[in-house]
């Protein structure tokens, strides 16, 4: 576990707000609330990067698709944890989507989102452009409750 | 143990309120008041119609075993997916293409999303495991030159979990 020494603040961040969100699963209000303050002193140290290039993200989710999920998969059958395969199973479904939507943006531009709305799954991430919501998620299959709207926000 | 309401499923039949022996069922906020909710009573439970109510448990079984190399490539991924999330805010603040940033934002929000679940599976599902309070207590020695470091938030997760 001494990888976890050189974990970066962003990802430092995403693991209180995991651990936020297990403990309002659980009912306790007192230490979710803790975990969203560390995860807020993880959050407020971020550093934000300018002249960043938009095509960076299509070649990072290619890289997971082509080669992480394949390497973790391997890993996950042969130690037999089912739980990291549903992980994974979700996360490259995800993936191959957003990866899609990415390409779809490059060659319509704003065009994909003129009468359309976007919503994402809070539980898998599966990101939705169209009119109205599914009534399941269709990856991991929770009811349209959990799957919210992203505002337009006018600047 | 404790009962706890599914709001979105009740009905309001009340049942729960006619056999609750405390009133801890009849609040104003929708939800169970848990210090006066009896423990392992689970009457109100087993008489509600509509399945809204579960009881909550206060101890947890160690998790399973992780293997160190799934726990590796989870880490991976989810620094990858972290690293995509930092991208797409890092691309948020420079534009102001009201389309744009709603694509923008939808990214940074499903690979955080993306990047929680692969911590679940390595091993920090559950916070009262021993993995998260080893972690949460090496966390003291991490941030020690650190003034703004919330020292005392971190000795009450290690106290209450």
């Amino acid at each position: 576990m001494d990888d976890m020494r050189e974990m970066t603040v962003e990802e430092l961040g995403v693991l209180c707000s995991n651990l936020q969100k297990a403990c309002t699963k659980q009912q306790r209000a007192e230490e979710a609330q803790l975990f969203a303050e560390l995860a807020s002193y993880y959050q407020n140290r971020e550093e934000r990067r300018t002249n960043q290039d938009f095509s960076q993200l299509l070649q990072k989710i290619n890289a997971d698709l082509s080669q992480a999920y394949n390497r973790a998969n391997e890993k996950a059958k042969s130690a037999s944890d089912r739980g990291a395969m549903r992980s994974l199973v979700w996360g490259e479904k995800v993936s191959k989507l957003l990866k899609g939507l990415l390409v779809r943006y490059e060659k319509q531009k704003n065009g994909l989102f003129e009468n359309n709305n976007v919503y994402v799954c809070e539980i898998c991430g599966f990101v939705y452009v169209g009119d109205t919501k599914p009534k399941i998620c269709p990856i991991c299959k929770v009811p349209s409750f959990k799957i919210h709207p992203i505002q337009k926000e006018a600047l | 143990m404790h009962a706890a309401r599914n709001i979105a499923l009740c009905t309001k039949d009340c049942v729960c309120l006619f056999i609750c022996p405390t009133g801890a069922t009849d609040t104003e906020n929708g939800q169970i008041d848990f210090a006066k909710c009896l423990d392992g009573c689970r009457l109100c439970v087993d008489a509600c119609p509509s399945h809204a109510i579960y009881l909550v448990p206060s101890v947890y079984p160690e998790p399973q075993p992780k293997s160190e190399a799934v726990r590796k490539e989870l880490f991976a991924l989810a620094k990858s997916k972290v690293e995509q999330k930092a991208l797409a805010k890092d691309l948020l603040q420079a534009s102001n293409d009201p389309s744009f940033r709603q694509l923008l934002n939808a990214l940074a929000t499903s690979n955080h999303i993306l990047a929680e679940d692969c911590y679940r599976e390595a091993g920090f599902m559950l916070p009262q495991s021993e993995t998260v309070k080893n972690w949460l207590q090496s966390l003291f020695v991490e941030h020690q030159d650190d003034q703004n470091f919330p020292k005392d938030v971190v000795a009450k997760l290690l106290q209450l979990l």
